[in-house]
């Protein structure tokens, strides 16, 4: 169908509050002296990418949004702010302002409801952004000129299991391709997650200091480049195949669902990923990995 | 300078179903329950109020809030329509500060937390709404670290106790945190909300029946089991962490009400010292 929406992209887009630090944007409060550039550099080539593609929308999945009854879609048409990170108020202190697709909204909420889940729209316009999302749509987008929707991470992965959960992200993401193509949307998926999520608990006196910056055990490190090599590869199957597994040994935040949610939306492809950049923050893996489908669609 | 002395003590709830005026027949008696305790701390005319709050989460240790005047408008992020919370609280910043430097003193990880913006989590907020109305009185909250356990969190109760005493201030400390914490995961009608699970019931009244004896001390001995199988909001830290503010007093604790909130089990409870 020629005038049917399209996913341009997905990006695996990690949210550390560190990386909008070390990049001293205007909008964030406290300075730095740097630090993380290998992920910074990362998302500077997906915006590029993502600014040639003129998209009409950019969803995120954010793990820092947990709701508890069912699927929720911001659907307030403007939403800004101050974000002050509730865990790192000492590097994230940020003035948000967004444009939120409102109509996308209504369309995955009732695609979400069709697929059997509880969905729900946020219309509280006093509804305070999640870090989460701020940071990944910061990083992949940092002139916020492009319209965005937020989706919250329904916790059925922690209160039930794994499986129910993720049972529940494959439905999502099947739900949110179909409301992208009856919108029209030519849209770029983000799914705002960190790898391995085992981390220090104590920070260093220079927070930015990378001397200090090491990934918090090696198993972890290993996870981190197995699953990035599937990815690599195009080996989507067996990624799915061994998440879970993933996600209990390495305490992986993609159990939280914004991965699988923004896998099953593309159709589980099986074309390459592209891995812009891996590093650590405070011994967390995270990796910038972007699914390009532009020419799969072409 | 006569020294500082916890005179009320207390375990609320913190859902904000209960700030909502959303008849149900369960928050209805929560909401009375929350009053009285209002009531009974208003008489008291602390100087402090020191609160504990599982749903102000941190992970980089245990947290203190010495911003002397957040002020702002709160929205939960999961029943975000249940009401705006617009919040002005006198905190009582010298006494946070301390009470960190003795959780530091004692072995555990702490930061103060004093920015123009920090989000106040609907714990603090539920509980102040209904113990505070008229913002009388200065506050101290301190965080629930998640990786914390019920030795740290006693450790991090009897910090609260000695910078209270250090203070000189008459304090009443509160508790919040929910019991069995099993929510309901479907829209359900207020007026047909239950306990999630009658297991879970029983285990909370079995709890609160030893609170209302005294056993504080076997309270704590089951909490870990009753954590476990009741799914207890934050592993029942918060009781560990009023159990150090008290030195785990052997008073009884009168419930002023009990029961569901979409699922969960909440309680008010009122240890008079
Ligand atoms: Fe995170």
């Amino acid at each position: 169908m020629a005038d049917s929406g399209q996913i341009l992209a997905g990006f695996l887009a990690p949210h550390p509050p560190h990386l909008v630090y070390g990049e001293n944007p205007v909008r964030n409060e406290p300075r730095s002296t740097g630090g993380w550039e290998m992920l910074r550099w990362a998302y500077e080539k997906c915006r590029a990418k993502i600014k040639a593609w003129k998209p009409d929308v950019i969803l995120v999945h954010s793990p820092h949004w947990m709701t508890i009854v069912g699927h929720h879609f911001l659907r307030v048409p403007h939403l800004a702010g101050l974000s002050v990170d509730p865990i790192f108020p000492h590097i994230f202190r940020y003035q948000y302002d967004m444009n939120v697709d409102v109509e996308l909204a209504d369309a995955c909420f009732e695609e979400t409801q069709k697929e059997g889940l509880v969905a729900k729209k946020m219309t509280n316009p006093h509804f305070r952004v999640d870090y989460g999302t701020i940071v990944s749509l910061h990083m992949l987008n940092p002139e916020w000129d492009i319209p965005i929707l937020g989706i919250s991470a329904n916790n059925s992965p922690y209160f039930y299991s794994t499986e129910i959960g993720q049972e529940q992200m494959v439905k999502l993401g099947r739900a949110t391709a179909r409301a992208i193509a009856k919108t029209g949307r030519r849209a770029v998926l983000a799914a705002s997650n960190t790898l391995s999520h085992l981390h220090y608990d104590r920070e260093p006196e220079l927070i930015e200091d990378m001397n200090k910056e090491v990934i918090f055990n090696n198993s972890q490190y290993q996870w981190d480049m197995r699953v990035l090599e599937l990815m690599r590869s195009g080996h989507t199957e067996q990624l799915m195949a061994i998440m879970p597994e993933f996600m209990e040994k390495a305490a992986a935040e993609v159990k939280s669902g914004g991965l699988t949610w923004m896998l099953a939306a593309m159709g589980f492809p099986t074309t390459p990923a592209q891995v812009h950049g891996y590093w650590t923050v405070i011994g967390t893996g995270n990796a910038v990995v972007e699914w390009d489908l532009t020419h799969k669609a072409a | 300078m006569p020294q500082g002395s916890i005179i009320g003590a207390y375990i609320a709830p913190g859902l904000p179903h209960l700030a909502s005026d959303i008849a149900a027949v369960s928050w209805d008696a929560l909401r009375r329950g929350f009053h009285q305790a209002g009531e009974h701390i208003h008489a008291l005319q602390p100087d402090v109020l020191v609160l504990y709050s599982t749903q102000w989460i941190s992970v980089l240790g245990h947290s203190f809030q010495t911003h002397p005047n957040p002020q702002g408008l709160h929205v939960d992020e999961n029943w975000y329509e249940m009401g705006d919370f617009p919040f002005d609280l006198r905190v009582d910043a010298d006494l946070g500060t301390r009470a960190a430097a003795i959780a530091a003193s004692l072995g555990l990880a702490t930061k103060t937390v004093n920015y123009h913006g920090f989000p106040i989590d609907t714990g603090t907020l539920v509980a102040l709404r209904f113990v505070n109305p008229a913002n009388q009185f200065p506050v101290a909250v301190v965080s629930c670290n998640i990786y914390a356990g019920q030795e740290d969190s006693l450790t991090l109760g009897k910090a609260v106790r000695q910078a209270i005493a250090e203070s000189s201030k008459r304090a009443v400390v509160i508790s919040c945190t929910g019991l069995s914490a099993r929510f309901f995961t479907d829209e359900i009608a207020p007026y047909n909300d239950r306990l999630s699970q009658t297991e879970d019931d029983a285990w909370n009244r079995r709890i609160l029946g030893l609170i209302e004896q005294g056993r504080n001390a076997e309270v704590l001995a089951m909490s870990g089991d009753y954590a476990r199988t009741a799914a207890v909001d934050m592993g029942f830290k918060a009781f560990a962490w009023l159990m150090g503010t008290l030195d785990t007093p052997s008073s009884p604790g009168a419930v002023l009400a009990y029961g569901p909130v979409w699922g969960t089990g909440a309680a008010v409870v009122e240890y008079q010292l």
